[in-house]
């Protein structure tokens, strides 16, 4: 009974995450019909401009910092204060979960009025007729005209309409006369302020594409419509540096110059050669691996002082900046590849982390490069910021681990637990956690769905509940072996570094990584319009050794970034 | 007589003697609620308490039944208003056993809503992927009728309520797809309904006449490119737009004053309110403020969501022995009796925190009464039992009889109804709040108020 059958999975690109056939069903006949399955050898099917999807976006969190600092200068991180944004998938900007609530609403509110009266004192140099004892307000709202075209532009991501002006003059002659005298142009610039960053083309990326063309770039879907080289600049600024274009942006589409695949990929070439770059780079990460979860989640639930007398909280923003630094260090100095993120045998630490790690190591604070004993250590699978995370407050956790490598680099789904679910273990000092869990593969039970996580965790076990290597467990011997099934590299392995290595030389791991991308840059998961610029990125990605920087260049040169469907036309409510 | 408080007083009033500026005032209605409300008639509230994982059975249901019964190891820390409340053994939660979502993601999803999940892309166990709920919950829908009559039609609190913010972490929704997320901070959500108190007026007045003019224009904003847009996105920009209404209405009325059982709050040393160990306190704390904003009538509504779906707290405050989390202690066998003398304690501890929101509205006196004699408090769970993800038998408790509506003092039990859908405790709820509606939620499961509850 119960018997897993095998779930087509491989090279997979319809879906970001696949679900593996269940344990508790019957669910033969079910059939594992993929947009992708045909193995790239239709690629010339892919004449059509296929764009897919171009949901509204909202900004993110981090993408509202970001703006607002390159917008203002300012950096008090406002976003910070708003509620968690929604997740989905494991990303926070996924245009379909995120919404406004009014408790949002009313702090994009707080957050205009602070920052318009914070920063409108020095905005007042761009409108010198505005100073000075008593101004001429003619000539003062002749400046407030000049400064609302210009900072308008770069707050909306494209020049105003001729509406949009005027009704922002009207803004900041209401506004000159709700200050404490009875003319004030500073009081003015602060609603102005105020109404543009609440303004939906603020806090949205809007989008309707080139809506004047005399000819469709596909006359079989006249829907189908390049963007603007405003949108497409904020497109790129977004997806490389989650914030707002820069002024070579800018000029780029005054110019209409982000029209061409070449245009586009210069851009983003010379975009991802800047440090801003390497910010969004680690926010994906952080993201995708569940980083941005090791302070919060670990501190919430904490550690037992009782097992773990060596932890402490504030070991916590280390082991995160440790993952986040060999990421960094990796792709950006090394020019990594993604085989080398599962298998490099150094990291970065600073002093107080290798005194943890009871190894050899920097002197000081700083983060550097450390050689780890490469017997022991794979990449980042090896950190103890993420073992911790995927772990007990009182011991490692198999499951978790291996749930963690299935779904998050694999990009398969277990099924879900039985009704019925037997007592698990407790902390049992006369067992190894590993044999504490033989009821999994010994019950039939648990054993078909466990075998898709459990074998995959058993390699970690050399590492405990804060991810520190040991020898043995409660004095017995460390038993790390375990076996890769229904994956495209099948097979037994002993410990991390075998594993490590079994997931670097998959495929299946590979296009995880691209399909987790495309989830992340463009705020949405695939669907089967996207098949064609799912196999560019692959390509493209293969072709370039799996180098990460040229797989997030990849993401630009697609049909899917570039063109989107105008919008339907539809009656007024 | 009535002592029925309205502490909104006008801005006029507020401003006089202070001078000089020119400052435009807005009609004010400080007799609002007077003008709704009868003489001698007190305002009905509605207060919702979520806690997940499900509960253990075997310790929560009373012995006997009716009038006449017994309360359980894990609702004995209520004995002191068991005559308040109403114990509602028999209904399941049908509409969180169809759709899309994993068992605790249409638990929590489909609590107050009474509707299965979205399609959606939130990652469940299993694979099992889904989005938001599919319509509005009850809060919401008892706030469209009573909200308009004060500052805030809903106040949503949360208590160590844990990120991701996903469908799990959600109970109230203003619709279809529209989450609304509990506030974790009681010093948030305090200067949110009370900074304008305790501020300077003429500030608050000065800040309200920009605030004005910029919704006016952003609203404006809003609804053009609304128009501009279809499908999802239209409705996205068209409920961001209701928001941005709402939040300038609230501009035309009047500040809450400070005055009768309306007073300040003195919420102690700041501390974390994520950190887990600081629930006792943050809870405490989310209740006294609840119980404020109805005793300063800045609302009639209110959620207080305890974590999350799946929360994996460690409740060592509730028990030192206590070392896995919420979630894993939940899952274990019916036969592992520590791990269930665990749970039970944690559910105990849960009872415990609506003893103390009930004792707290009760020391609210209003007409002849107490505030807490015009609220019913409804407790739900996502699950009915954690270690097999059941949501037949679901465990209500409602406490208070919303104004005399609801015959409390009784345990109910339904042996001759084999499933009865828990949209009819909702609908129940709406009409003891005066909205005259026969169903909620899906369609499926329209069958009228649960009988035997007035």
């Amino acid at each position: 009974m119960r018997e897993l059958l095998p779930a087509l999975i491989g090279l997979l690109v319809g879906a970001a995450t696949t679900t593996l056939a269940g344990c508790q069903t019957d669910q033969s006949g079910k059939d594992g019909e993929s947009a992708g399955s045909t193995d790239g050898d239709d690629l010339g099917e892919c004449g059509a401009i296929e764009p897919g999807p171009s949901p509204i976006r909202r900004l993110t969190r981090v993408e509202y910092n970001n703006t607002i600092y390159q917008l203002l200068g300012d950096s008090s991180l406002p976003a910070n204060a708003f509620p968690a944004d929604e997740v989905a998938g494991s990303f926070d900007n996924q245009a379909a979960a995120l919404v406004v609530s009014p408790l949002l609403a009313e702090q994009y509110e707080n957050a205009a009025e602070q920052l318009a009266i914070a920063n409108a004192p020095g905005l007042m140099d761009q409108l010198p007729a505005c100073g000075g004892g008593a101004p001429d307000p003619d000539s003062c709202t002749a400046d407030a005209d000049a400064f609302i075209r210009s900072f308008g532009k770069r707050a909306y991501r494209r020049p105003l309409t001729e509406d949009e002006v005027s009704t922002h003059i009207e803004l900041f002659i209401a506004g000159t006369g709700l200050g404490e005298s009875s003319y004030d142009p500073e009081v003015g610039v602060e609603t102005v302020l105020q109404a543009m960053l609440q303004s939906p083309h603020f806090l949205y990326r809007v989008e309707f594409g080139q809506l004047d063309l005399e000819d469709p770039p596909d006359p079989a879907q006249p829907d189908v419509v390049p963007l603007t080289s405003y949108e497409l600049a904020s497109r790129l600024s977004y997806l490389l540096w989650n914030t707002m274009p820069d002024v070579s942006l800018f000029e780029a589409a005054d110019a209409d110059e982000l029209r061409t695949r070449d245009q586009i990929e210069a851009q983003a070439r010379r975009m991802m050669d800047t440090p801003r770059a390497r910010e969004a780079v680690k926010n994906f990460h952080r993201q995708w691996l569940g980083l941005g979860r090791i302070e919060s989640q670990i501190s919430a639930n904490g550690k037992s002082a009782e097992i773990y007398p060596d932890y402490g909280d504030y070991l916590l923003s280390l082991w995160r900046r440790e993952t986040e630094a060999f990421i960094d260090h990796a792709v950006f100095e090394q020019d990594a590849n993604v085989e080398v993120l599962f298998t490099a045998n150094y990291t970065m630490m600073n002093k107080q982390l290798a005194f943890f790690y009871g190894v050899t190591g920097p002197d000081t604070v700083e983060f550097e490069r450390v050689e780890l004993d490469p017997t022991r250590y794979a990449g980042f699978l090896t950190h103890a910021g993420l073992l911790a995370l995927y772990a007990m407050p009182d011991r490692s956790s198999p499951i978790h681990r291996g749930k963690f490598v299935r779904e998050v680099l694999l990009c398969q789904a277990p099924p879900p637990p039985p009704d019925v679910i037997p007592k698990p273990p407790t902390v049992d000092d006369t067992q190894t956690t590993r044999e504490q869990f033989i009821q999994h593969a010994e019950d039939p039970l648990c054993s078909g769905c466990h075998r898709l996580m459990d074998p995959l965790g058993f390699g970690f076990e050399h590492f405990d509940g804060i991810g520190r290597y040991r020898e043995t467990e409660w004095g017995l011997a460390i038993d790390a072996t375990g076996e890769l099934v229904e994956t495209d590299n099948d097979g037994p392995y002993n410990g991390v570094v075998e594993l490590a290595n079994k997931l670097a030389n998959s495929d299946q791991v590979k296009n995880c990584v691209a399909s987790q991308w495309f989830q992340f840059g463009y705020g949405r998961t695939e669907t089967k319009e996207d098949a064609c610029s799912v196999q560019s990125i692959q390509a493209r990605f293969a072709e370039a050794d799996y180098d990460i920087k040229e797989l997030v260049i990849a993401l630009t040169l697609t049909d899917a970034f570039r063109y989107r469907h105008a919008i339907a036309t539809q009656e007024a409510p | 007589m009535s002592i029925r408080k309205n502490h909104r007083l006008s801005r006029r009033t507020v401003l006089r003697g202070l001078g000089g500026a020119a400052i435009a005032l807005p009609l004010l209605d400080a007799m609002r609620s007077g003008s709704v409300l009868a003489a001698n008639e007190s305002p009905k509230r509605l207060i919702i308490m979520y806690t997940p994982n499900g509960t253990v059975p075997a310790n929560f249901w009373p012995a006997g039944n009716g009038p006449n019964f017994e309360l359980s190891p894990i609702l004995t820390p209520l004995a002191a208003h068991k005559q308040d409340l109403l114990i509602i053994g028999g209904l399941d939660m049908m509409s969180s056993l169809k759709g899309p979502g994993d068992a605790h993601q249409k638990g929590t999803g489909s609590c107050l809503t009474g509707t299965p999940l979205l399609e959606g892309n939130f990652a469940g166990d299993g694979g099992q992927s889904a989005g938001w709920a599919g319509g509005i919950s009850l809060d919401q829908a008892v706030a469209n009728h009573v909200g308009k009559d004060t500052p805030f039609a809903s106040l949503e609190l949360g208590v160590a309520v844990q990120d991701p913010a996903n469908v799990g972490a959600r109970i109230s929704y203003r619709g279809a797809g529209q989450p609304l997320p509990p506030e974790n901070s009681p010093y948030a959500a305090y200067q949110r309904l009370f900074g304008d108190s305790i501020a300077d007026p003429l500030a608050v007045e000065r800040r309200a006449a920009k605030r004005r003019a910029v919704l006016d224009a952003v609203g404006d904003e809003h609804r053009a490119l609304r128009d501009r847009l279809s499908g999802d996105d239209r409705e996205k920009l068209h409920n961001h737009l209701t928001a941005i209404e709402e939040i300038r209405n609230r501009l035309d009325e009047g500040v809450i004053s400070f005055g009768g059982e309306c007073q300040p709050l003195d919420q102690g040393e700041l501390l974390d309110p994520n950190l887990v160990t600081n629930m006792p306190i943050m809870g405490k704390l989310q209740m006294d403020l609840m119980a404020m904003a109805m005793a300063c009538d800045i609302t009639r509504v209110g959620t207080i969501m305890w974590t999350r779906s799946v929360a994996n707290h460690v409740f060592s405050f509730v028990d030192p022995k206590i070392t896995e989390g919420h979630h894993s202690i939940a899952h274990k066998g019916d036969e592992d009796a520590p791990k269930i003398a665990q749970n039970s304690a944690i559910n105990a501890w849960y009872a415990e925190q609506l003893a103390y929101l009930i004792t707290k509205l009760k020391a609210i006196p209003e007409g002849d009464g107490t505030v807490f004699d015009n609220t019913v408090i409804l407790w739900t769970n996502e699950q009915a039992k954690g270690n097999n993800h059941s949501r037949y038998d679901m465990p209500y408790v409602l406490a208070g009889s919303a104004g005399g509506y609801f015959q409390t003092g009784r345990y109910l039990t339904r042996p001759d109804m084999p499933q009865v859908p828990h949209n009819k405790l909702l609908v129940s709820l709406l009409q003891a709040m005066g909205v005259e509606t026969d169903s909620f939620g899906d369609p499926e499961f329209d069958t009228g108020p649960l009988s035997g509850l007035t």
